[in-house]
């Protein structure tokens, strides 16, 4: 019956190329599709969030932090639960990281407050002894971008239907009209830092980078879902 | 017997023979029964390669073509009807069974997963761990309270307990310092979830206050000043909490331990995160064992 097919080489090749590849998307797709979604009640990065992980990303503490909670006893006891696929979602790269110098930052907001993170990044042995970690002074004079973390999240609920609110969408005047908002998110996080020219700054309406890393490392873990009360 | 057994034979001895010097130039102990299994096998394989080489060149040699010829053939090239061996057909068979099983039961059901492995490993090692501190003495509580410590509170109470000039709550120095004293008494406190409930804010006031708060701060010692008694009405007349009812606020106990780590707190010098669901109720003990240590006198 299929003896012409074995005197046509080339076809097949092709035979067998699909048949394989059919058997191989079946595996993989839907495992994929279904891990890729967000977890429940997880909700996308506020802007402040975003510029912060732009910080993130500029001073590479990728380099050093892991952002990967692998379902081991060992680190679940240390850093918390263990990471799901669905929890990158909104992750745009995902940070995974490839190299724990420090340890790994997926739940840092469950167990590290604002003023410990002030006094961390400000001088890391101050709070850790025998820290290696570098002194990051420089996030309290640098202001962030967060303008540019706006037209972020404007592109990514755009392309990839992330869930933000109506109000976030492309324009300069819709900027100036959500500006108040992350000012306010701002304005949160320094009230309860001591550093008087951060305070200053974000009183005159500029955001100092730390106060954006600061949110963003927050916002790792628990507070990246939506209150249930 | 004929010229090509003799030859095998001699093939053979001469596998075996090699076996034996090789053996013997490289002092392999054979009273080890891993070597003595290895050295037979060696021996088996000479002699079942010289044995199924013979019966095949044999096979060449005087075999003929039998059986019916299959209708098909290729330029002229045909095959005979062979009939399926029946081991080839029964497990066959077999492999379909196994298979409808593998579908429905073995790959669901067994199938491996990370966090079916992390779930397993966290089962063993809470049974032991359950096991061993079953009843443990004060020196392992404060061992494992020391660990505990350093992993997880020494990042900002520091290394030695001190809170690091301020960061975080001091406790080496003393229990709790009248600024912080005052800071509750003014603005109430309803964050660790005592059963008695939300502590009212300003229920005593200015001298009063200053006084309650020298004297707790103070370690509750000496005479108690006649104002206390507002406190007394839920921490108890000797400050201990009503065995449990409301916060001790004349020691560190496991129960108000306990209540910091589960609830988190915020106070007059910062913000403590709550480290629900981490520790165990031993580890708990453990760790206010350990943090009742550290208080210099």
């Amino acid at each position: 019956m299929f003896h012409w097919l074995e005197k046509n080489p080339f076809f097949f090749a092709v035979g067998v190329f699909l048949v394989i590849a059919f058997a191989g998307l079946v595996e993989i797709l839907p495992n994929f599709a279904e891990a890729s979604r967000p977890v429940a009640g997880l909700r996308p990065y506020t802007v402040l969030e975003l510029a912060g992980k732009e910080v993130y990303k500029k001073d590479n503490c990728i380099a050093c932090h892991s952002q990967l909670i692998r379902p081991f006893k060992s680190e679940t006891d240390r850093y918390g639960q263990y990471s799901l696929s669905g929890e990158y979602a909104y992750d745009r790269p995902f940070l995974w990281g490839s190299k724990r110098t420090g340890p790994d930052l997926h739940r840092v907001g469950n167990y590290r407050t604002t003023d410990w993170h002030e006094n961390h990044m400000w001088e890391p042995t101050s709070v850790v002894p025998g820290s290696i970690m570098p002194a990051y002074k420089h996030q309290f004079t640098n202001v962030a971008d967060i303008e540019t973390a706006y037209a972020e999240a404007v592109t990514v609920k755009n392309i990839f239907k992330t869930p933000y609110g109506d109000d976030i969408k492309a324009g300069k005047e819709a900027w100036e009209a959500y500006k108040p908002k992350v000012l306010a998110e701002a304005k949160a996080v320094a009230a309860q830092m001591k550093n008087k020219d951060v305070k200053d700054m974000v009183a005159a309406g500029k955001v100092p980078e730390v106060v954006a890393l600061i949110a963003y490392l927050n916002s790792l873990g628990a507070k990246r879902y939506e209150a249930k009360k | 017997m004929n010229a090509l057994m003799a030859k095998g034979l001699l093939f053979a001895a001469i596998l075996i023979g090699a076996t034996v010097y090789v053996v013997n130039s490289m002092h392999i102990d054979l009273s080890d029964p891993i070597n003595l299994i290895t050295m037979i096998g060696a021996v088996a394989i000479a002699v079942l390669t010289v044995g199924v080489s013979i019966k095949y060149i044999n096979q060449m040699k005087t075999d003929t073509a039998s059986g019916e010829l299959a209708e098909e053939n290729w330029d002229g090239i045909g095959e005979y009807k062979n009939e399926l061996p029946g081991g080839w057909a029964y497990s066959f068979l077999g492999t379909l069974i196994w298979a409808m099983w593998y579908f429905t039961v073995g790959y669901p059901v067994n199938s491996f997963s990370q966090i079916g492995q992390w779930n397993e490993e966290v089962k063993a090692y809470n049974a032991k761990f359950e096991e061993k501190y079953k009843n443990p003495n004060q020196e392992t509580l404060e061992d494992m309270g020391r660990s505990m410590f350093l992993v997880q509170c020494a990042p900002c109470h520091g290394n030695t307990g001190d809170g690091l000039s301020g960061k975080a709550h001091d406790f080496v120095d003393g229990r709790i310092s009248k600024k912080q004293v005052l800071d509750v008494i003014k603005k109430g406190s309803n964050q660790l979830g005592y059963q008695m409930g939300a502590m009212p804010a300003n229920m005593v006031t200015g001298k009063d206050a200053e006084e309650i708060a020298a004297y707790v701060a103070g370690g509750m010692k000496g005479k108690q000043p006649a104002s206390f008694g507002v406190c007394a009405g839920c921490h108890g007349a000797d400050g201990k909490g009503m065995n449990g009812m409301a916060a001790n606020i004349a020691e560190y106990d496991e129960n108000l331990i306990t209540h910091v780590i589960k609830n988190g707190k915020h106070g007059a010098i910062g913000t403590m995160p709550a480290f629900h669901d981490r520790m165990t109720p031993v580890q708990l003990k453990a760790l206010a064992t350990y943090i009742q240590t550290l208080r210099g006198e």
